[in-house]
């Protein structure tokens, strides 16, 4: 984890167009910013205003057309496919809107996965993930696949894989949208209390307000473009 | 490695319905391999043996030329009894001599063509495995049979006797080209080797009665060699070649070299039985890389979430690969479990052929093949089975592998 004020994540003068056949749609253009380390984000903006896109871009998961960005102060678009899936694994965590846990794995081996791809020692391992499941409320469902659990249970899975590592920030992609508003509420109480206390950098792409409350930092885009960036007191 | 076979082990278990079709289509596939495979080893070995056992041998002694000109004409010198001896003091094998050739066996009704061989009862019966093949009365014991008939005995095949519709007890003429003449015989013994096309041909006499009928004294044209494996031929060939050189000229023959056309045949089945293995595994394939192609395409956001996660493309495209060993694997072992039990209990009681026994029984070969492996029978299928997981799961596997981690998560 980086130093807290440190930036962590940058984009600059960023734009994405998708080219279906002779139809070029234009969904960023021109995005900067800056995220430091502890920081807790919100991108919002009504659908089709290129939150997820943005967010794909700056989890790797996609190229950007034109633009930089720089994750810790390394240019991903100079990365082979190879070299990101590594940059990925050593400093990002994703939580995604349909959780997107591995259905045959157990919560335990869904959150020991990433510790495994990193090469850390079974028994420690198992010692993280057990733990990271436990200080979420997941002791008792340590053995239990996806299928049988709950889609706020599913989610805070999610939540324990993308910190187990101790990633340099977590990207969440419409966390709360698949879930009811008490679920939803805890797991940003979670997140929160994640980035108090832990320093965990959070940022979130969002349309949903409770999200935004819990923002320290919002940033609302509109057909592609930044349209303001306002921080907030903690 | 250990997740990603935890993972691709578990994904089987996941579509287990397709994974129990695959792997039921991998099963019989390779049994059927194995089945035809021991079938086609059997049918070789039930040929070799049975002209090995009634006269091919597994080495023969000729005088030189007698291969390219099987006449009485070439013999072997003296008695042979010094070629014997010399085979018999190296412990090379069981050894017979015989005298063979051309002629016509007649009754008052029908005449037959006929392979004349003499032989010595009590050393042929260590060669030749038709002294223990009769079916009716005995096999060429002269002194027993002087006391119950005047005429010199004569075994012959089950199919010569119906043909000529002769009995135990019935007198037959022998009739040998050039001066030589005829001789009066009476049936001693009826046997049946499992060759028609055999039993049909060969009639035995003493070889004292052969030396008179078709008079070349104490000559013998051929010594019958039977080793205990015929796998040792060849050095033994080696050897007697050496042991022989001294003597007048020789020639010393393996059964394969005397019959290449049945070694061709055999040879030729096992090519036949490429093809099928070719086929099956094809066949195989196919079925693997659907069942793969459709778990890859049920599981695209799966494959986007490990790339999100940091799984390189080259362990998405292992963990298929790998899925399609062990479904590959685990079809192969419990086709191997079916196929070699079964193998061994048709190979204890055998499989009769039935409607084609009459056919086979023409090409020499018996009416019941017990189908056997041998230990060299399985590396080439089992690697054909791993070259087949390899190719059938490349193609989902490259399919998963390169799927853009953005796109495979935005997959409906």
């Amino acid at each position: 984890m980086s130093e807290a004020g440190a930036i962590v994540l940058e984009a600059r003068e960023v734009s994405k167009v998708y080219v279906s056949g002779t139809v070029r749609t234009r969904a960023l253009d021109g995005v900067s910013l800056r995220v430091s380390s502890g920081e807790r984000v919100a991108l919002s903006g009504p659908s089709g205003s290129g939150k997820t896109t943005l967010l794909n871009l700056l989890g790797t998961l996609d190229r950007a057309s034109s633009g930089r960005i720089l994750l810790a102060g390394q240019d991903v678009g100079r990365l082979g496919e190879a070299e990101l899936a590594d940059l990925r694994l050593a400093r990002l965590g994703f939580v995604f809107q349909a959780y997107n846990l591995v259905p045959v794995l157990t919560a335990l081996e869904n959150v020991e996965l990433v510790l495994l791809l990193q090469g850390v020692r079974p028994a420690e391992r198992r010692r993280r993930a057990e733990l990271a499941l436990d200080d979420l409320g997941l002791g008792e469902l340590l053995h239990t696949r996806p299928g049988e659990m709950s889609g706020g249970q599913q989610q805070r899975v999610a939540v324990a894989r993308a910190i187990v590592s101790e990633p340099e920030i977590v990207l969440a992609d419409e966390p709360t949208a698949n879930l009811d508003s008490k679920t939803a509420a805890s797991l940003l109480d979670l997140m929160q209390q994640l980035n108090e206390e832990r320093g965990v950098t959070f940022l979130f792409s969002t349309h949903d307000p409770r999200v935004m409350e819990r923002a320290l930092r919002v940033i609302r885009l509109l057909d592609g473009r930044i349209e303001s960036d306002e921080r907030r007191a903690p | 490695m250990s997740a990603l076979f935890r993972i691709a082990w578990r994904n089987l278990l996941r579509g287990w319905r397709r994974s129990a079709v695959v792997l039921a289509s991998i099963v019989v596939g390779l049994t059927a391999c194995f089945g035809i495979l021991a079938w086609t080893v059997g049918l070789g070995h039930n040929g070799i043996d049975l002209a090995v056992r009634t006269h091919l041998a597994h080495l023969a002694i000729h005088a030189r030329g007698y291969h390219a000109d099987s006449s009485t004409d070439r013999r072997i010198p003296g008695d042979g009894a010094a070629v014997l001896s010399a085979v018999e003091r190296e412990g090379l094998g069981a050894a017979a001599p015989r005298l063979v050739g051309d002629g016509l066996v007649q009754t008052a009704r029908r005449n037959l063509s006929a392979v004349i061989v003499g032989v010595d009862a009590a050393r042929e019966s260590r060669v030749s495995s038709v002294p223990d093949s009769l079916v009716e009365g005995a096999y060429l014991d002269a002194a027993a049979h002087r006391w119950a008939s005047r005429l010199p005995p004569i075994v012959v095949g089950e199919e010569m006797a119906r043909r000529l519709g002769a009995e135990v007890g019935d007198k037959l003429v022998l009739r040998v080209p050039g001066d030589a003449g005829a001789g009066a015989f009476r049936v001693r013994g009826i046997y049946r080797s499992g060759s028609s096309a055999f039993d049909r041909s060969f009639v035995y006499v003493t070889l004292a009665d052969a030396q008179t009928l078709f008079a070349l004294g104490n000559a013998v044209t051929e010594i019958a060699l039977l080793l205990s494996d015929a796998a040792d031929a060849p050095q033994v060939q080696k050897r007697l070649r050496g042991l022989l050189a001294a003597e007048p000229p020789l020639e010393v023959l393996r059964w394969d070299e005397r019959q290449p056309r049945l070694a061709q045949m055999i040879e030729l089945m096992d090519q036949f039985s490429w093809v099928f293995y070719a086929v099956v595994f094809a066949a195989m394939a196919f079925g693997i890389a659907n069942a793969l192609l459709m778990s890859v395409y049920e599981r695209i956001r799966e494959f986007g979430l490990l790339r999100s996660m940091g799984l390189r493309g080259s362990r998405i495209l292992l963990l298929v690969l790998v899925e399609s060993f062990l479904l590959t694997g685990l079809g192969t072992g419990i086709g191997l479990g079916l196929a070699v039990p079964l193998v061994a209990w048709l190979g204890e009681v055998g499989i009769g052929m039935g409607w084609f026994s009459q056919a086979l029984g023409e090409y020499g070969f018996s009416d019941r093949i017990y189908p056997e492996l041998r230990p060299g029978d399985f590396p080439e299928p089992i690697g054909m089975a791993a070259a087949t997981a390899l190719l059938a799961g490349l193609w989902p596997a490259l399919r998963a592998a390169r799927l853009r981690p953005a796109e495979a998560l935005r997959h409906v």
